[in-house]
């Protein structure tokens, strides 16, 4: 039990930050980006017996952060895509330098993607490897090439549209 | 205009800072379901209470009435003892699995703790209100003998009013919260248990 204890905590410290990320990308939205967090924590803890070291760790994380981020937008049929544009623009109301402007904006352009494109896309901003980024997302890697390079064009696209605005 | 890359850096620049520690997240977690496992086992605490105080009542207590008196709290006696026997069996269905430990099982253990819950509340609730208004009426029939007839009259309907609202309103609401609150931790459970045979 200790030990479960012990590579838990290791797990999370290791990990956290990058999956609270990639919730934070996806819903935009702080405190259910902590809830989701915690529940992709919760299914790791549940689950880690059952890990058998057939990908990383991470990747194994990542994938099931990923699949919760999912399911919870899916089941709780989440708010519009512009509500989600209001909630990040209110939640950082306060805050106004220009970076914190731009990162405002990098959030509302990813929330402005499709479900799947958005969780490829906030994988390739963590720099993930390809191969790891196919396995989590369940797509051959030769599509994921060209699905990327079309995300990464819609991404630009619409980040300086609204850089224009 | 931005290019890619641009973007990529703006990214990587954005620091997050998680709210949570690890210890924090799991007793979160554990809090819960120890929410219903207390809230449980003080029903089950103020059963046994009623259950001692009548028992004193009937065991020191030197009532000068005859035998519908003994026999009224003998009835109310059985009828909590029973009661708290099924409150406590059914205690146990969820105090037996940790979720942390075995999600799956604690889950069916759960869905059984609610269904239990209802029948409980269903049909237990009327054999006790029942039983428990005969203990009374065997009760008061000796001991509101000597009172006046308003004070016979204030009791009675108090005691009338009183289980008629525990029958209807604080029974339906207490129900609808229960279900409400093991709803949500069961649909939790199970979202988290089904992504994962998903994608194991």
């Amino acid at each position: 039990m200790e030990k479960k204890d012990q590579l838990f905590k290791q797990i999370f410290d290791a990990n956290s930050k990058k999956i609270f990320h990639l919730c934070y990308g996806y819903t935009g939205d702080e405190d259910a980006a902590n809830d989701l967090l915690q529940e992709t924590f919760l299914k790791v803890w549940q689950n880690l017996d059952k890990f058998r070291n057939k990908s990383l760790i991470s990747t194994w994380i990542y994938r099931i952060a990923v699949n919760t981020c999912l399911t919870y937008l899916r089941s709780e049929k989440r708010q519009a895509k512009d509500e989600l544009t209001d909630n990040i623009i209110e939640n950082r109301a306060e805050e106004f330098s220009e970076k914190n402007e731009q990162v405002a904006l990098l959030y509302k352009s990813i929330a402005k993607l499709e479900e799947n494109d958005r969780l490829i896309i906030t994988m390739v901003l963590d720099e993930l490897p390809y191969n790891e980024i196919a396995e989590i997302s369940g797509i051959s890697e030769g599509n994921l090439r060209v699905k990327i390079h079309r995300i990464k064009q819609k991404l630009t696209e619409l980040y300086n549209q609204h850089a224009r605005i | 205009m931005q290019e890619f890359d641009q973007i990529q850096s703006l990214w990587q620049s954005h620091s997050v800072e998680v709210k949570i520690s690890s210890d924090e997240m799991l007793s979160q977690a554990k809090k819960e379901v120890a929410g219903i496992r207390t809230r449980s086992l003080l029903n089950i605490a103020g059963m046994g209470l009623s259950f001692a105080a009548i028992a004193a009542l009937l065991v020191f207590f030197e009532f000068d009435a005859g035998v519908a008196t003994q026999a009224g709290l003998t009835i109310i006696l059985i009828a909590i003892a029973i009661s708290t026997f099924v409150l406590y069996k059914d205690h146990k269905i969820i105090s037996r699995s940790d979720f942390t430990q075995h999600p799956n099982a604690f889950l069916s253990q759960l869905k059984k703790y609610q269904l239990n819950k209802f029948t409980i509340y269903n049909k237990l609730y009327w054999f006790y209100t029942i039983a428990l208004s005969l203990g009374s009426i065997f009760y008061f029939y000796e001991m509101l003998e000597n009172l006046s007839l308003w004070i016979q009259i204030a009791i009675t309907a108090f005691t009338i009013f009183w289980m008629a609202l525990c029958a209807t309103i604080l029974r339906r609401s207490y129900l609808k919260r229960e279900k409400e609150r093991l709803d949500l931790l069961i649909e939790k459970f199970e979202r988290i248990s089904k992504q994962f045979n998903e994608h194991q």
